[in-house]
């Protein structure tokens, strides 16, 4: 009961944004029955893959301060472990999700212990590499596909719930909508649980949290550890709703950096900075390609635009774009 | 991926004396070994620039491999465009390495600085983005490749079996004389001791008088300058696209952590290392048809020749953080 509380309790937040938040949350829910084409469609169903990806990497990233660009990793366990219970066993979705958040838990234990004896930038390409390494050893397990990646079968009758197949979009939409109304409320508890402030103590000042008897080592992996099962799960849907995956789009650099870079975009260590981040990133990053990338002689055009903003955005305002907002407020406010 | 780096596995061969098998894969080991140490030659000098930038500045370069990517296109198009030989390409690469560091520092590093270790991360990814991009915009997606020069395609023969290629050769040899030059510019000259003493306290070095600020460009232009250099010997062998760096930005990642963060000797020894590494494939391979262990054949160990690297940072980093030469952690 307190948990729910908790995870319910957004009081510490200015009305405006509760307002917003309201605003948007009706908009979200409202979405599907709006006139929209199926870009659209795709893109909002992405915003909140990736909304979901980022509140993830948002408890170790962004709480803890430990720059993950392993992300990817995740993706691929949780999508794998789907699709191949799928597959080989005719195991329905519903079950296959815990079991891959459950695996891509005991994946990040056992490197996390290694892995957060290293900081600052040696982390973050440690994690690259481990990312790197899963990936050659997916590519050549024929077990599960290989190179060439899993197909998922089509079950006959169509609204299938248990195996999660559709013919129309929005029953994806709202299951990820699901997803991430979840990830808010856990989230919203996970910032003032005792391993929320641990983590905030620890990215701070990691000898201060040390000396008040905080076991730094092990509020970090716990921290990873939630990161990789938010991550698993979104990797388990994604496989249902592509139908097809494979190591280089499930387990790429590209994919953990995107992660990573539009949490930080959004603003990393806040509730809705992941989703700000998301919100920006997902819809430029699609329409820009679809307007600019479908030219001929313009190829990666789409990707230099959205890399300068990158680059700008690391420059002038690290924070993102919360800390733009909070900073706006504060001088209002004096 | 072109199999430039490592040599294929020995082929099986049937119905020949025991004897025969052993010299034959006593010759696939020194071959392996041979072209390992070679392009670990090339390797080291690829780190090199990103070490100097590193241990400078405590900033990692996620475009590193990108500037060795731009340094390959130079020496490609100087080739190819003007008809001459490639090695005319390396003076090229390297201003045009150098001069890309240099921008790179003043146009987005020097802000990079002032920021969170996040933001240097997501800065230098960017720019590895951008260039990439830049280059798939000019150059295209295909593969280019030079087939042509006083280098490309002549080789001699060592010992039974044993053909080093003169480009590989030639890479090798010129990154040990590229080697020597930086070793000589950081620890002889008074700009080397400035940048030096920038490395170990920029703080204190600028009480001294040290100009920081140039320093930290002058390690970028450096950076850069080698990394170039290390492109243009490379394409001589290695076809170019742009999504080459990557792979290669891991590879510096692993032989500057090898060797020690900000150590010019320990990046040519762990490249050397590092290109031994890649070969572990073949090496393993012939190493258990000479014993007679053929069962233990590392089959699928082809396909791994890069995780081996990428393992190994992680094992470096977590157990011995200050690598072979280091000083810096």
């Amino acid at each position: 009961m307190e948990v729910l509380k908790r995870a319910f309790d957004f009081s510490d937040f200015p009305k405006v944004d509760l307002w917003v938040a309201g605003a948007v949350a009706v908009f979200l829910l409202a979405f599907p029955a709006l006139p929209h084409s199926s870009l659209a469609m795709a893109t909002m169903i992405q915003f909140l893959m990736f909304s979901v990806y980022g509140m993830g990497w948002n408890t170790i990233g962004g709480y803890g301060g430990q720059v993950d660009l392993g992300e990817a990793q995740y993706v691929g366990i949780g999508a794998y472990t789907t699709a191949v219970m799928m597959i080989r066993w005719d195991v329905p979705f519903w079950v296959s999700l815990p079991v891959g958040m459950a695996l891509a838990i005991c994946w990040s234990f056992i490197i996390g212990y290694p892995l957060f004896r290293l900081k600052g930038h040696y982390f973050a390409i440690a994690t690259i590499a481990t990312s790197l390494i899963l990936k050659d050893l997916f590519e050549s397990w024929s077990f599960i596909g290989g190179a060439r990646g899993l197909k998922i079968p089509l079950k006959g009758d169509m609204p299938n719930f248990l195996y999660i197949q559709f013919r129309q979009d929005y029953y994806y939409y709202f299951i990820m909508l699901a997803f991430f109304f979840l990830g808010i409320l856990y989230l919203n508890w996970f910032r003032h649980s005792r391993i929320g402030f641990q983590l905030r103590c620890i990215r701070d000042n990691e000898e201060v949290a040390r000396s008040l008897g905080i076991s730094a080592h092990w509020a970090k992996i716990k921290a990873y550890a939630t990161a990789t099962a938010f991550v698993a799960a979104v990797g388990s849907f994604h496989a249902c709703y592509n139908f097809n995956i494979e190591p280089e789009d499930t387990m790429s650099l590209d994919l953990s950096v995107l992660i990573a870079l539009m949490a930080m975009l959004g603003g990393a260590g806040s509730l809705w900075g992941p989703i700000l981040g998301a919100a920006i990133m997902v819809p430029m990053k699609n329409y820009l390609g679809a307007w600019l990338g479908a030219r001929a002689g313009l190829v990666g055009i789409d990707l230099i635009i959205y890399s300068t903003i990158i680059m700008l955005v690391a420059a002038f305002e690290p924070r993102g774009v919360w800390g733009l907002i909070t900073r706006l407020r504060q001088r209002r406010r004096v | 991926m072109p199999d430039a780096i490592g040599g294929h596995g020995p082929p099986y061969r049937f119905h020949r004396s025991r004897r025969a098998t052993m010299e034959d894969s006593l010759t696939q080991i020194a071959k392996a070994v041979v072209s390992g140490l070679m392009m670990g030659m090339v390797f080291g000098l690829v780190a090199l620039g990103l070490t100097i930038i590193w241990g400078v500045m405590d900033i990692v370069n996620f475009a590193h491999g990108e500037f060795l990517m731009i340094g390959m296109y130079c020496g490609f198009l100087t080739a190819t465009g003007l008809h001459v030989d490639p090695l005319f390409g390396l003076p090229v690469a390297a201003v045009v390495g150098f001069l890309l560091g240099l921008a790179c520092y003043y146009g987005l590093v020097r802000f990079l600085l002032r920021g969170p270790m996040v933001a240097q991360l997501f800065g230098t990814f960017g720019l590895m983005l951008f260039l990439r991009n830049v280059a798939l915009m000019v150059m295209g997606a295909n593969p280019r490749g030079l087939h042509q020069g006083i280098l490309v395609g002549k080789s001699f023969i060592v010992g039974p079996g044993i053909i080093i290629e003169l480009t590989k050769l030639a890479a090798g040899g010129l990154s040990l004389a590229a080697f020597a030059a930086t070793w000589w510019l950081m620890n002889r000259t008074k700009m080397g001791k400035a940048l030096t003493a920038t490395a170990l306290d920029a703080q204190a070095a600028r009480y001294m008088g040290v100009p920081t600020e140039k320093m930290n460009a002058l390690a970028w232009g450096l950076g850069g300058g080698t990394v170039g250099v290390a492109g243009a010997l490379l394409v001589n062998f290695w076809p170019v696209d742009p999504n080459v760096g990557l792979l290669f930005t891991m590879i510096a990642f692993t032989t500057v952590a090898l060797g020690g963060f900000g150590s010019i000797p320990g990046a040519a020894v762990a490249g050397l290392i590092v290109g031994l590494m890649i070969n572990v494939a073949p090496i393993w391979d012939a190493l258990s048809t000479c014993l007679g262990i053929e069962c233990l054949r590392g089959g699928q160990l082809h396909e791994f020749k890069y995780s081996f690297v990428y393992l190994a940072f992680f094992l470096i980093t977590v157990f011995k953080p200050r690598g072979l030469f280091g000083w810096k952690y």
